[in-house]
């Protein structure tokens, strides 16, 4: 779980900043980049949940 | 320690059928809405009284969400994904309320008493996620099929684009799309039980502490807000990726340059997650 956080952790960093800097940069394009930051978000996440479920499923349900 | 289980545990059975809590829940969830509904198409008008329009604002920024990415045909799909966020939004939120995990039968299992509860946090079940990315899953396979016909549909899953790649891209495209389903279920189920199980964890951290300070009145209940939060964005989210494999299947065969009415829909769908991505 702990190691599988990491990857996440720092793709979600990375994202975020971007995602910062863009709106930044043009801030009336913050409505456009939205959309495709929470998918990108959610796709990253989702790897991190990954590492959850089998760890709680090692933890619970052997 | 918590106790967690991480099956739905079962109430009773009508016949071969086995209800959990879990059933239950989502019946809460699904009754709600159709009350909702019901309620609020009654008397709905033209010109919105101030209730509606309060009710309006989410569909409308959802609305505005849809139409900015799904391309030219984003009404056709636009009911379904409105369906799908208010049903995990109503599940995910139902399954906040105080007694939902908590209220139940004192059982015994190994000597150890414990509860299981009448209602329980619908995805925190992974019947009801993969249910619904089933769902989904037929929906954007339909819609592909509706708009390249089944040998435009089949052509391209099966055939990449130059033509000597595709014994190598065939399986990965495949796998992806059913990883798609997966992906969408583990999701949410993860999300959601994973906030069962802290705010489960933050409540017995702090009643031990409750004769001293009473943080047991105020750390879960950040918690819960955190929780709120969460249970909109993962509803956006599993609607949002929905919508967007149904704009990818609708779109795809724009590559081959068939020339019908939507061939210039959707710059956004660059931007779009590619295909492996999921």
């Amino acid at each position: 779980m702990g190691l599988g956080g990491i990857g996440p952790g720092i793709g979600l960093g990375i994202g975020f900043s971007k995602a910062m800097e863009a709106i930044g940069r043009n801030p009336e394009a913050s409505g456009t980049i939205f959309v495709p930051y929470i998918l990108g978000l959610a796709l990253t996440e989702a790897i991190g949940i990954y590492a959850l479920v089998v760890s709680l499923i090692i933890l619970f349900a052997s | 320690m918590v106790h967690v289980e991480i099956k739905a545990e079962e109430l009773f059975a009508i016949g071969p059928l086995i209800v959990t809590n879990s059933m239950v829940g989502v019946l809460l969830a699904s009754i709600v809405l159709l009350l909702a509904a019901w309620w609020f198409t009654r008397r709905s008008g033209i010109v919105p009284s101030r209730g509606q329009s309060l009710l309006e604002l989410p569909i409308e920024f959802l609305a505005g969400v849809v139409r900015g990415t799904g391309g030219k045909r984003w009404r056709q799909f636009a009911p379904f994904v409105f369906a799908i966020f208010l049903y995990v939004l109503i599940a995910n939120w139902l399954s906040l309320l105080p007694g939902v995990g908590t209220i139940g039968l004192a059982e015994e299992v190994d000597g150890e008493k414990i509860i299981v509860p009448f209602v329980r946090a619908g995805a925190a079940d992974l019947n009801f996620t993969l249910g619904l990315a089933l769902i989904s899953f037929v929906a954007f396979v339909a819609f592909g099929l509706r708009a390249n016909g089944l040998r435009g549909y089949l052509k391209e899953l099966l055939i990449a684009e130059p033509a000597y790649m595709t014994p190598l891209l065939t399986p990965i495209h495949l796998i992806s799309e059913l990883s798609r389903v997966i992906s969408l279920s583990m999701r949410l189920f993860g999300n959601v039980f994973a906030g069962e199980v802290l705010l489960a964890t933050m409540l017995a951290l702090t009643t031990a502490t409750v004769f001293i300070l009473p943080l047991a009145f105020v750390v879960p209940g950040i918690f819960l807000g955190l929780e709120l939060l969460f249970g909109l964005v993962q509803a956006l989210v599993f609607a949002l990726l929905s919508m967007t494999y149904i704009t990818l299947a609708i779109a795809e065969h724009r590559q081959h340059g068939s020339s019908d009415d939507h061939s210039g829909e959707a710059p956004e769908q660059g931007a779009a997650p590619a295909h492996g991505s999921a």
